[in-house]
């Protein structure tokens, strides 16, 4: 079926299988890897992206059901020259391990920070639970939130 | 040494990548004409294998090759002993073992054709009491390369005089303890791109622990030389230890030698839980004898790890916990008996802490209990026994240097003395 898709503040049309979920869409077909793929069931967050700006399981929606809903996945957060303060903070405090629940922690972090830029402990704790790190930095990747949302505050 | 690093915190180089969703994890690479493999594994613990056939798998369109035992050259891998198959040809001894594989145009085709794959299983009875297992009258699970005992391993340590000891002793805990079987559960499922490159040699990109080794099983298990084969390590989404076996390697590059084409093969978690290492459950029997005024005098300790189906580390993971079944602890009559047992439960290997984790249930837990019988408090105990410099340990290791238990415990006295001590 042919769909057209905005990711990243951009517009692509794309041919897909009905029943094609929206993660191998992003990964497979836009070449969008920084979403990763954990469980597949919804479970580890992995591969959480923006949808609307609310965090999601892109392997529990369908390609054709994000037709019309502004996406954002991590390579759409920021850059080398332009980082995003969340990324700044996950590498200066150490928050980043093997990384791969980090671009998932870093899109649950932001769509937390967009609608509540001065969250308590409690309320990153709970913005996060969803996602998963195995190699176990939830100390210091709390504190790289509440680092980030000091520097957006300022 | 330049100790300026220590106690500053250095950026990782590695970091920015990953926060940009850069960084590439094996599933991330892909090479045009690529097709996609898929692993029958077995859903028995234990089975003989009378056929595999193929034929229906085969005639899927969109299958490019069906793999079985009889397309291995030399069918064994192991970072010990070669006692795992590739393709298992006829003994099934753990689920998840892999009997078939499958390249096709997509992922989707490759399940479907692992699907159509027969195999005509005779199910065994399973042995999954290690106990059971040390039995001398046990069925031998792998008797041509372990021979008629499922004792796969046995470290006897001996030191002191236990009689001696036992004499000595005012008090004696005698007890019981068992630890589970963990999944490392690391983030990211195994995946792995197998391709034969511009000069005719075969790359595996993989996230491993160990790229040298696979070179080598690879090379091996192919038939080819080790400067045919490439291992080339992505970046690794988490192992603690559980990425030092072999997972998919041997098998994408089996397909990828033999077609000529690149194989992308990805885990599911499913078939991750199936297929990597397990931490060792552990039975682990104490009898810790101290005198009245809190010292330790004799320690007899039998330690039984079950190895599963393969022995992987085992030897080395059931010895390093026989060397620290003592735990930091002064004994001077001390009598271990550390055993790796192969069952058909999943097999065990490398995990954090490689079996020094296990015995720490039971050494402090006797900790406790002897303080408990002679009123002392827990602390208390502990200093009474810890290691020094100058302590021998029960496998005769003088300590020279850097042994900082007593200091440490006497840091935290005083948080004990507030909250974490129950007397
Ligand atoms: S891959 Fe989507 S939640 Fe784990
Ligand atoms: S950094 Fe490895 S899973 Fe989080």
């Amino acid at each position: 079926m042919n769909i057209e898709l905005r990711v990243n503040e951009q517009d692509f049309r794309l041919v897909v299988e009905p029943d094609e979920r929206l993660l191998d869409v992003l990964r497979n077909r836009l070449g969008l890897i920084g979403t990763k793929e954990g469980c597949g069931e919804g479970e580890c967050g992995a591969c959480t992206i923006l949808m609307d700006g609310k965090a999601v399981n892109s392997c529990l929606v369908l390609a054709a059901q994000a037709v019309g809903h502004e996406l954002m996945t991590i390579e759409g957060v920021g850059d080398r020259l332009h980082p995003h303060p969340l990324q700044k903070s996950f590498v200066e405090l150490g928050a980043v391990q093997c990384g791969f629940c980090t671009p998932g922690m870093i899109l649950s972090a932001k769509a937390l920070l967009d609608r509540n830029s001065q969250p308590s402990e409690e309320e990153i704790k709970e913005a996060m639970s969803g996602n998963l790190c195995r190699c176990t930095g939830y100390d210091k990747i709390v504190k790289a939130v509440q680092r980030a949302a000091e520097e957006v505050a300022r | 040494m330049n100790e300026a690093v220590v106690g500053t915190r250095i950026e990782r180089e590695d970091g920015w990548g990953k926060v940009l969703g850069e960084t590439h994890f094996p599933a991330d690479v892909n090479r045009p004409g690529e097709l996609y493999g898929a692993v029958l594994r077995s859903p028995h613990a234990h089975a003989h294998i009378r056929s595999v056939n193929v034929r229906a798998a085969a005639a899927l369109p969109g299958v490019v090759g069906v793999f079985t035992a009889e397309n291995v050259p030399h069918n064994a891998h192991g970072v010990l002993f070669r006692d795992q198959q590739v393709l298992v040809s006829e003994c099934v001894r753990m689920v998840g073992d892999p009997i078939a594989a499958v390249a096709a145009e997509t992922e989707k085709i490759a399940r479907e054709a692992i699907a159509r794959v027969e195999v005509d299983y005779e199910i065994l009875p399973g042995l999954f009491d290690p106990e059971e297992a040390m039995k001398p009258d046990a069925p031998a699970l792998h008797p041509d390369m372990h021979g008629p005992s499922n004792v796969l391993y046995h470290l006897p340590i001996r030191r002191g005089d236990m009689q001696a000891g036992w004499t000595k002793a005012d008090v004696v805990v005698e007890k019981e303890y068992r630890t589970q079987m963990l999944d490392h559960a690391f983030l990211q499922p195994e995946a792995v791109l197998a391709y034969v490159d511009e000069r005719g040699h075969l790359v595996v990109k993989v996230a491993t622990q160990y790229a040298h080794y696979d070179r080598g099983e690879i090379a091996h298990a192919l038939g080819l030389k080790y400067s045919q084969v490439r291992v080339k390590t992505m970046a690794v989404g988490g192992a603690f230890g559980g990425r030092e076996d072999i997972s998919l390697q041997i098998i994408a590059g089996l397909m990828a030698w033999t077609l000529r084409k690149p194989i992308k093969m990805e885990n599911t978690r499913t078939e991750s839980f199936l297929s990597h290492s397990k931490r060792h459950p552990m039975r682990l029997y104490y009898k810790t004898g101290a005198t009245k005024d809190g010292k330790l005098v004799a320690l007899e300790a039998k330690i039984i790890g079950d190895a599963g189906a393969y022995s992987s580390w085992s030897p080395n993971v059931v010895r390093k916990a026989a060397i620290h079944a003592t735990g930091p602890y002064e004994i001077p009559n001390v009598q271990i008996d550390s055993y790796a047992v192969l069952t058909n439960n999943p097999y065990s290997g490398a995990m954090r802490a490689f079996g020094a984790a296990q015995p720490v249930l039971a050494y402090e837990s006797q900790m406790d209990l002897l303080a408990e019988a002679l009123g002392l408090s827990p602390l208390e105990m502990r200093l009474r026994n810890i290691f020094h410099v100058g302590s021998v340990t029960a496998t005769g290791q003088m300590l020279t240097s850097s042994v900082g238990m007593a200091k440490c415990l006497q840091a935290l006295t005083p948080y004990l003395a507030t909250k974490g001590d129950a007397s």
